[in-house]
């Protein structure tokens, strides 16, 4: 009894190792596998590290923007989406991408939305231009009204008119002095 | 004078008007993906009972990319629209789903509810949902039998909408 007891918790164990668990992979966290290279090209710089790789990461976060924020950086935003973009720009770092290939390979996927500033390019142009633009038209037209218009002083026909209105007046004023 | 200055204000308002009224029609997170017509980014995951999928061996029919979580109520409204599509292309097309920012309990207690349409694939660090440009769940991609992106569908599949796009592929 007590062996056939024995082999069914070894069979019970062994079962335990070979069936997975609920909710879980057997070989723990499955790696994905996604070839930045066949994107990019292979790696063209040098692998970084420590603080170095720190603040290019930051780096480059700030200039990418987040894909389900309403114009937040990558690096300004505390999704989830925008921690895996910044971890992923990270791991492509530390694997010797250049910060060039990091954004490639982020615009291959996304697109030219992901760069918080549009290149300048193209139709882009109007972006940076047309706040530059809008100020100077403002401006010169500012500066034109400004020249335009004379210092408030009664022109001569005004004048006359409020002569020729107080005469009326001045004369009635000296006839009751005079009396 | 106020003539003059109404045309002028109307006229540099105008180019303003016409580019926000241009912009507005369209929704940013619709952007057409611009993986369409080129190859689908390659990987390899497992799925939730550990069978590795790789994308290159499925080459030869079209596959559905569903990338979906269970906190998506567009995602549980399509859920059907996918089992159903599953049954009438099983064999001429391959279905799989990514989960997309979801635990994995959550995902094998919904299946377990609701039936499944497809092997669904674990991507922890969510690097397969950026190398396609997932802006949000649910998004589908159409890749064609050589491995071309063909297409992308950003919120719920309809099923005329899945007829329409894997007859064009089949």
């Amino acid at each position: 009894m007590s062996c056939r007891f024995a082999v069914a918790l070894a069979l019970l164990l062994l079962l335990s190792l070979v069936v997975p668990t609920s909710g879980q992979t057997p070989s723990g966290a499955p790696q994905a596998i996604v070839s930045p290279e066949s994107v990019v090209g292979p790696p063209q710089g040098r692998a970084l590290t420590g603080e170095e790789l720190d603040r290019r990461t930051e780096a480059l976060a700030s200039i990418m923007r987040c894909p389900v924020c309403q114009a937040l950086s990558v690096a300004d935003s505390p999704t989830t989406s925008a921690l895996a973009m910044r971890e992923e720009a990270r791991d492509l770092l530390a694997a010797g991408y250049t910060e060039a290939q990091v954004l490639q390979y982020f615009e291959t996927s996304y697109g030219e939305f992901i760069l918080l500033a549009p290149k300048k390019k193209g139709f882009n142009w109007l972006v940076w231009l047309a706040p530059l633009l809008v100020l100077l038209v403002g401006g010169g037209l500012v500066v034109k009204r400004m020249k335009g218009e004379r210092p408030s002083s009664p022109s001569e026909d005004d004048s006359e008119a409020v002569d020729d209105e107080l005469a009326e007046y001045a004369e009635q004023v000296r006839r009751e002095v005079s009396g | 004078m106020n003539k003059k200055v109404l045309l002028t204000g109307s006229l540099l308002s105008l180019p303003v008007l016409v580019f926000l009224g241009i912009s507005f029609r369209f929704d940013p997170r619709t952007i057409d993906s611009p993986l369409i017509g080129k190859t689908a980014p390659g990987f390899a995951l497992e799925d939730l009972d550990g069978n590795r999928i790789d994308l290159a061996a499925l080459r030869g029919k079209p596959v559905l990319l569903n990338f979906w979580a269970t906190w998506c109520q567009p995602c549980i409204v399509e859920h059907p629209v996918l089992q159903a599509a599953a049954r009438r292309y099983a064999d001429r097309v391959h279905f799989l789903g990514v989960i997309y920012q979801d635990e994995n309990d959550a995902i094998l207690r919904f299946l377990r509810q609701r039936g499944s349409w497809g092997p669904s694939l674990v991507d922890p660090d969510v690097k397969v949902g950026i190398a396609y440009g997932v802006y949000g769940a649910p998004e589908t991609f159409f890749i064609d039998s050589s491995g071309i992106v063909a297409e992308k569908v950003t919120g719920p599949l309809s099923p005329g909408q899945l007829d329409r796009i894997l007859g064009g592929l089949l």
